[in-house]
């Protein structure tokens, strides 16, 4: 099933960037074409064909990004790769996949608590949702590398 | 079929001596080398406070050595690590960092104990007083 | 004096149609702090929310503020019962970046301690079930032959339940030959009487007319909603990260993947019996085939102090699925991220759905039988299927409940 990915790289959705220890391959992509992208993966690898297994949000200070790295494990060789895309830290904002694929609850719900990362056309998106809600007052998104908590 | 199974074995634990250990009359029996009560050897100690840099629970402050005590040598500053075994996660980190491998480990796993709250009185054990100190009082 | 006054009626008193249940996070069916507000229309449950954050701890943010030594021990603290796993994870991503590798007997010690893990967790969760169930003698009678698990890993460790057994480069204490032959003679009881309850799980009637039929989950929603581990595997999903990573000795170690098609509570409960079954005999295998030449404690007093920068992304399997652990370093002695991923947050939190259309009494059993370990999920919140509307409805139409159907209005 991995050959399916390399159509998405061949039809320009996604670029590869290389690797991550061990063996995962990275892929890049421009943040407006995540739910096509999500809707491509649905409709080439089948909803038993893989599974989100979690977005991984990283504050970029240097760079004034917010990096969101989605890891998809394909099925049935559990391969997972990246996709990696970046969005503007003072306004950050991405369309959720929330009603594609309903893995993506709870690290959307998780990276807009602790990164203010917006997922636009996501219902339960809420703060607080853990963070203390003196934290919630003041707007401090505690994985924020300028936080101080 | 199930049910007749569970209960011969119900039956069987009725007449069995229990499973359960009596603590505090009966000790349980642990291992030589459980993880238990762990503290510094002030003979062999430098003073370098590695492990309390280390320590993943910040359990460890670095103390002066009292007066009365003689100190080797090599501990020029008179430092010694005093462990907070309320806090201390016995990770043992503290025993593998050492520099000069000196701290003394114990399988003691009775930890509720109110004598020894830090581990500063094991610790002064392993020294000796001065000759003249108890004298000059 | 006021006498009898005749009113005329201008209120009605609103019934809620639904019934609200807290259950949790102090319940007697839940060890943990967690809280799901059932909705019930009589017995059924017509809508799950689950509320967390009962228990949060911010450890990503302090393994970020530690020293990469420090987090071995901060993220084994993540959770108890798993607790090898975690740090086995966390340590294998900073080996990725660091570029070292452990000698292969430290390899297969730590599959040992993993292995022994995984046997503990999965019959601590089928005694909590059997308990749930109300089935108090044999959750007794499983927790007394965990024990025998318990001091093995003593033995191993040096502790029953905090491991702090891995370090980069290696483990942090060896076996003798005298340990392994104790660790022979526990394993030897202790198989017996696992077999003897998986009989018990497939053949008594109480555990079957609970467990058989509750708690559905359909192979496509298990992809679907990112069920993990042995919630996956019982609906006919193979996925095994032991198998497809092949991390540490699993590559050499023979094992069998363990998968049901039945996808109820019960075929999770069997799964995990098979695999910790399929465990001990992986403890067997390594204790006879342990390589013996080479060094597998590293000082620790050597180890390097610099960590160059990179990213690395580490799977293990979890006794509750795959446990993800991403750690970039940007070459300072502290983390940049630290990203921890549990088993437990796809399989509480995404599972809402899964409790629509059963008892109330099958709820404890469907959430049980995830798994659930709160202290692994320690930092998500809330779950909302759908808007919080509250129907009214009509108390004619109430009476008429207590029937088993579904009104296809209220499924979610």
């Amino acid at each position: 099933m991995i050959e399916k990915i390399d159509e998405l790289v061949n039809e320009g959705l996604l670029k590869e960037a290389g690797i991550i220890k061990p063996n995962r391959k990275l892929y890049e992509f421009n943040h407006e074409r995540i739910r096509e992208i999500f809707k491509q993966l649905l409709e080439r690898l089948g909803e038993k064909g893989f599974y989100l297994a979690t977005i991984v949000g990283t504050d970029m200070l240097k760079d004034k990004k917010i990096r969101l790295d989605y890891y998809v494990v394909v099925l049935p060789e559990e391969i997972t790769i990246v996709l990696r895309t970046y969005v503007d830290r003072d306004n950050p904002e991405i369309n959720s996949i929330l009603d594609l694929i309903p893995a993506a609850l709870a690290p959307e719900c998780e990276i807009y608590d602790l990164l203010g990362v917006v997922f636009k056309g996501n219902p339960a998106l809420r703060r607080p949702f853990f963070v203390p809600e003196e934290l919630v007052e003041k707007g401090i998104y505690p994985l924020r590398k300028d936080a101080r908590v | 079929m199930g049910k007749s199974k569970i209960l011969s074995l119900i039956l069987r634990n009725l007449i069995r001596k229990p499973a359960t250990i009596q603590y505090p009359r009966e000790k349980p029996w642990v291992e030589s080398d459980f993880r238990g009560r762990q503290y510094s050897d002030l003979q062999k100690c430098i003073g370098c406070g590695l492990c309390r840099i280390e320590c993943p629970a910040d359990a460890i402050v670095m103390k002066k050595i009292p007066d009365e005590y003689e100190v080797p040598k090599k501990n020029a500053r008179r430092l010694f690590p005093v462990i907070d075994y309320m806090k201390c996660v016995y990770c043992y980190r503290c025993v593998t960092v050492c520099p000069v491998r000196a701290f003394i480990t114990t399988n003691y796993f009775e930890l509720a104990d109110p004598q020894h709250i830090t581990s500063e009185e094991l610790s002064l054990s392993t020294l000796r007083k001065k000759a003249g100190g108890e004298a000059s009082k | 004096m006021q006498g009898c006054r005749a009113v005329a009626i201008d209120k009605v008193i609103e019934v809620p149609y639904a019934l609200e249940i807290p259950v949790g996070p102090q319940h007697p069916a839940l060890h943990e702090p967690l809280l799901l507000k059932a909705y019930a229309d009589g017995e059924e449950v017509i809508k799950v929310e689950v509320h967390t954050g009962y228990n949060h701890r911010g450890i990503e943010k302090l393994a970020e503020k530690n020293s990469f030594y420090r987090d071995i021990f901060i993220v084994s603290r993540v959770c108890g019962i798993c607790n090898g796993v975690h740090a086995n994870c966390y340590v294998r991503a900073v080996e990725q970046i660091l570029g070292i590798e452990p000698s292969p007997r430290a390899k297969y010690l730590r599959v040992l301690a993993m292995e022994l893990e995984r046997i503990h967790s999965h019959m601590l969760i089928n005694a909590v079930m059997a308990e749930i169930i109300g089935f108090d003698s044999l959750f007794m009678n499983i927790m007394r032959d965990r024990e025998y698990i318990m001091k093995s890993k003593e033995i191993v460790t040096g502790n029953r339940v905090s491991a702090d057994y891995m370090i980069f480069g290696g483990v942090r204490r060896d076996l003798n030959s005298e340990k392994v032959d104790k660790l022979k003679k526990l394993l030897d009881r202790v198989i017996p009487r696992i077999k003897y309850y998986k009989k018990l799980f497939m053949e008594d009637e109480t555990i079957l007319k609970r467990l058989v039929d509750v708690g559905v989950v359909k192979p496509s929603e298990a992809t679907l909603y990112g069920l993990l581990g042995p919630a996956a595997r019982a609906s006919g999903i193979k996925i095994d990260v032991r198998a497809s990573d092949k991390y540490d000795a699993y590559g050499e170690i023979p094992f069998n993947v363990i998968v049901r098609n039945e996808c109820d509570a019960w075929a999770r409960m069997m799964v995990r019996w098979d695999e910790a079954l399929e465990s001990a005999e992986m403890v067997k295998y390594i204790l006879d085939h342990l390589p013996q030449d080479e060094k597998a404690v590293p000082d620790e007093r050597r180890l390097p102090r610099r960590f160059p920068p990179g990213e690395a992304y580490a799977r293990v399997e979890a006794p509750r699925g795959e446990l993800i652990y991403y750690v970039m370093s940007d070459g300072k002695p502290m983390p940049y991220r630290v990203k921890i991923r549990t088993p437990s947050v796809h399989n509480i939190l995404n599972t809402a759905k899964f409790y629509i259309g059963y008892s109330i009494a099958d709820l404890p059993v469907i959430l049980t039988s995830w798994d659930p370990c709160i202290s692994c999920m320690e930092r998500l919140t809330i779950i909302d299927l759908k808007t919080g509307e509250r129907r009214k409805v009509p108390m004619k139409e109430l009476a008429g409940g207590g029937k088993k159907w579904v009104n296809p209005r209220y499924s979610l």
